[in-house]
């Protein structure tokens, strides 16, 4: 499958003969860090190589275009519940540069003991089954193709099918996957002996496929009030998964610690976060990091929440990372929106390339306070760890509510969560394992009669052959993709088109009101703004007072029940606008004489400034030599001027005053210049309020700009014209 | 049931880490950790579960509908702690069919009296 950028993604393509597909690589993939890289006008120091086809930062426009891509691995969290929405969403993550993509399972998965089939719907996230993650990733085959750079497929390993998620993941290429038995016991409230049984051997099938685990501590703080205080407890559980992991049989280069900077400004973040961060990375040397970015103070504004993120992000550089996780800046408000998945990545990347070579430049101090607190943080640690010896072990301490308790250990405040070792979900599961238990499959982990490779007497197990795995394509009839995906590719057959954040066409748009009075009052005037321009159900989905009389702005979602037929469409969309340096190397070494003057009686020529002078981004900047005659400048005065330094281009602003006078004068300067025998060599161009392209292509000009114009569209425009003129 | 409350007496409790040199501290920590796992790891090493039982079916060439039906049958007649896999392969070889074979015939209600001889 090989995917264009000028096309959309084929869903059905994708879908078509599943059933054989085998992914093509297996395990988890680093990017490599390359010293002292090349790019455009800099010399790199934390980057990798570059992608194939990117979309780069906005500001790479003034530094040739260059997209350097960090060391760090970057994630984007996906959780529409369509996974056919999901796939396009990956591409585009992709195209700004993540290259870890998690996704989220939907929501009460954990507690289904066995796989799920087929394609069915989910909330907050997909069902995991094997055609949805063959697809995925086989779509991700073809995405990483088109952007040339290997994609690591993400998912969840816990609940009570830990084992069965595992060798699906082996199968099916996954890359990395959250599996950590704390999580199941204290979030998922899952029997702790079958959760720590059934981690093992989804460990020990993990490592094997060579998939990097990712641990689940990060929800210590993603829960407690007073985040900050969980640290010590957190160094706790990332250690006995760690540890745990390591006994079942995995590597250190395959365990990840998920960490997240507890706090959010207005804390003072870095004095809190940093020194709990340093401490991490120093008990747990030899292991991966995923930095992760902060979730528990995030409220609706996203620029606030992106701060907050680019602050995160710096403490992932001042220390050290592997994996850059981001966070969509609107998850403290809905589910997050698809192009908000690219600004968490966009942030993450925009930070990352602004601090590198930041070891070059700074160093953080060896004593003082922060050494202080480290080592506090160490000793809180190991305090914790000798309480739940003396508790008598790990379920004992559970019972006795030692964890997620949001006192600064040893302080308890007597909220801890409390678990019952022998209830919960998959209670009195776990079986003990016979004299002659056996167990004929590779990567099996515990008491086994069977040598390895038993699984040769016959024929080999799935993880030696992967022809002998069972594919189940649906289950139901009518939850399923081939039903969702009617009304959608209707659609798109008949080239309709409706905004969307979410899901294919699910005409979700939100518009930014500021309305200038007080905030409950202002609150009901902008539902109600919204309700006018036409939006069904509008929410605010974000609030902020500018003061209490003065105003407020709101954000305010709404559906847009309409469809635009492509068809209807001017093509002039569809020419992609020339760059600006691509103007300037046109223009520059050409000499073009440019005549501008604001014609008939008018004085406003304020206008025609912003389109021609450097200052204002006007068309100077690209090189043309532009001659403005001023103000009520009499059309034959311009002619002449044009005839002077024999000028391609003449530009009159037209601001009307009465009637149709600027008619009159587009159609006066076309004529004379017809009579002078000009026309052919000059472009006419006219501007101003009442001016339309259209309207200006009826009175003899080349083109017409109306208010709001730009230089650069002047420029992109008359550059156009001329290489035409010159073939 | 709720869980203890205890003012922060860190000054006291650290006492005995003071003198201790970050390594020492660090192994200290680790130990700590280990002596915590080493009774989880064992009873993962001596114990099953149903979950750990379909994965190993599913590794045997079964589908996920297949090895749920399956090992749900095993546990229901106590056979599981033998292991679902080790079962359906020692059927196979006394019956001479593949892996694949004998699991259907379990599946359609078959050979069940066999498999108490076959642990």
């Amino acid at each position: 499958m090989k995917l264009d950028p000028d096309k959309k993604l084929d869903i059905q393509e994708v879908l078509n003969d599943l059933e054989h597909y085998q992914p093509r690589r297996k395990g988890w993939h680093w990017r490599v860090k390359l010293e002292d890289q090349h790019i455009g006008p800099f010399i790199y120091k934390d980057t990798s190589a570059s992608l194939r086809q990117s979309i780069p930062l906005q500001a790479a426009e003034y530094f040739q275009h260059i997209d350097p891509q960090c060391d760090f691995v970057i994630t984007t969290e996906i959780a529409s519940g369509r996974f056919e929405d999901d796939l396009r969403r990956m591409r585009m993550a992709a195209w700004h540069g993540a290259d870890h993509i998690m996704v989220i399972r939907t929501t009460g998965q954990s507690h289904i003991d066995g796989l799920i089939e087929g394609t069915p719907e989910g909330i907050g996230g997909i069902p995991i089954s094997r055609k949805q993650i063959r697809a995925t990733r086989k779509a991700l085959d073809a995405i990483e193709d088109e952007v040339g750079r290997p994609i690591n497929f993400h998912s969840y390993v816990s609940g009570v099918a830990g084992p069965e998620m595992a060798v699906l993941f082996a199968e099916e290429g996954v890359n990395g996957a959250h599996q950590d038995p704390q999580y199941n016991v204290l979030y998922r409230g899952i029997n702790m002996h079958r959760s720590f049984v059934d981690a093992a051997e989804s460990k020990k099938i993990l490592a094997n496929a060579g998939i990097l685990q990712l641990d689940g501590a990060h929800n210590a703080n993603a829960t407690a009030k007073q985040a900050w205080k969980v640290t010590p407890e957190l160094f706790v559980q990332h250690a006995i998964n760690t540890a745990y992991s390591r006994a079942a049989g995995m590597p250190s280069e395959l365990i990840a610690l998920s960490t997240v900077p507890p706090t959010a400004p207005p804390a003072p973040k870095l004095r809190l976060d940093l020194p709990y961060a340093i401490a991490l990375r120093e008990l747990f040397t030899g292991y991966k990091i995923r930095a992760q970015q902060n979730t528990r103070y995030m409220q609706s504004d996203t620029r606030e929440v992106s701060v907050t993120h680019v602050l995160d992000t710096l403490i992932s550089r001042l220390t050290s990372a592997d994996i850059q996780s981001t966070i969509t800046p609107d998850e403290g408000r809905n589910i997050p929106w698809h192009y908000n998945n690219i600004a968490g990545v966009n942030t993450a990347r925009q930070t990352l390339m602004g601090l590198d070579g930041l070891a070059e430049l700074i160093e953080l101090k060896h004593d003082g306070p922060l050494r202080d607190t480290v080592r506090e943080l160490k000793e809180r640690a190991v305090l914790f760890l000798e309480e739940i010896l003396a508790q008598g072990g790990y379920y004992a301490a559970v019972a006795a509510g030692q964890f997620v308790d949001q006192g600064y250990y040893p302080e308890r405040i007597g909220d801890g969560i409390v678990r019952d070792p022998n209830g919960g979900d998959g209670a009195a599961t776990v079986i003990i394992r016979e004299a002659g238990y056996g167990a004929p499959v590779c990567s099996h982990f515990g008491n086994n009669i069977y040598q390895p490779k038993t699984c040769a007497v016959y024929g080999g197990c799935t993880l030696c052959d992967p022809a002998k795995i069972q594919y189940i394509d649906e289950l139901d009839a009518n939850d399923n993709v081939n039903k969702r995906l009617q009304g959608p590719l209707a659609e798109q057959a008949a080239g309709l088109m409706r905004p969307e954040v979410e899901k294919f066409g699910d005409g979700i748009v939100c518009v930014t009101l500021f309305v200038p009075g007080q905030a409950p009052l202002a609150e009901l005037a902008a539902l109600e703004m919204a309700r006018q321009m036409g939006l069904q159900n509008p929410q605010v989905i974000n609030r902020r007072i500018m003061h209490p009389a003065e105003g407020s702005v709101f954000e305010v979602k709404g559906k847009l029940d309409i469809a635009i037929n492509a068809a209807t469409l001017v093509q002039e969309a569809g020419i992609t606008p020339l760059t600006h340096e691509e103007i300037e190397t046109w223009v520059r070494p050409r000499d073009i004489q440019v005549i501008a003057a604001t014609v008939g009686e008018d004085e406003h020529s304020v206008g025609l400034h912003e389109i021609l002078d450097i200052k204002h981004g006007g068309i100077e900047r690209y090189g043309f030599q532009c001659h403005n005659l001023g103000t009520s400048v009499a059309v034959e005065r311009i002619l002449d001027t044009a005839q002077q330094y024999n000028a391609a281009v003449i530009l009159i602003s037209t601001i009307v005053t009465h009637a149709d006078i600027h008619k009159q004068h587009m159609r006066h300067l076309h004529e004379l210049a017809m009579q002078r025998g000009l026309r052919d060599r000059v472009i006419l161009v006219a501007g101003g309020a009442q001016v339309t392209d259209q309207l200006a292509r009826q009175c003899g000009m080349d083109a017409g700009f109306g208010r709001g114009t730009t230089g650069h569209a002047v420029a992109n425009f008359l550059v156009r014209k001329l290489r035409e003129k010159k073939t | 049931m709720k869980s203890i409350e205890r003012a922060d007496d860190f000054a006291a409790r650290r006492k005995h880490l003071q003198s201790l040199t970050d390594a020492e501290l660090q192994q200290r920590f680790w130990q700590l950790t280990e002596q915590i796992i080493a009774p989880l790891i064992a009873e993962a090493r001596t114990h099953t579960t149903p979950a750990i039982e379909r994965s190993v079916l599913l590794r045997m060439g079964f589908s996920s509908v297949e090895a749920k039906q399956l090992v749900s049958a095993m546990q229901q007649r106590r056979l599981l702690g033998h292991g679902a896999g080790r079962l359906v392969l020692e059927l196979a070889r006394r019956k001479s069919v593949p892996v694949r074979e004998a699991g259907a015939g379990l599946l359609d209600g078959l050979y069940w009296e066999e498999l108490v001889n076959v642990k």
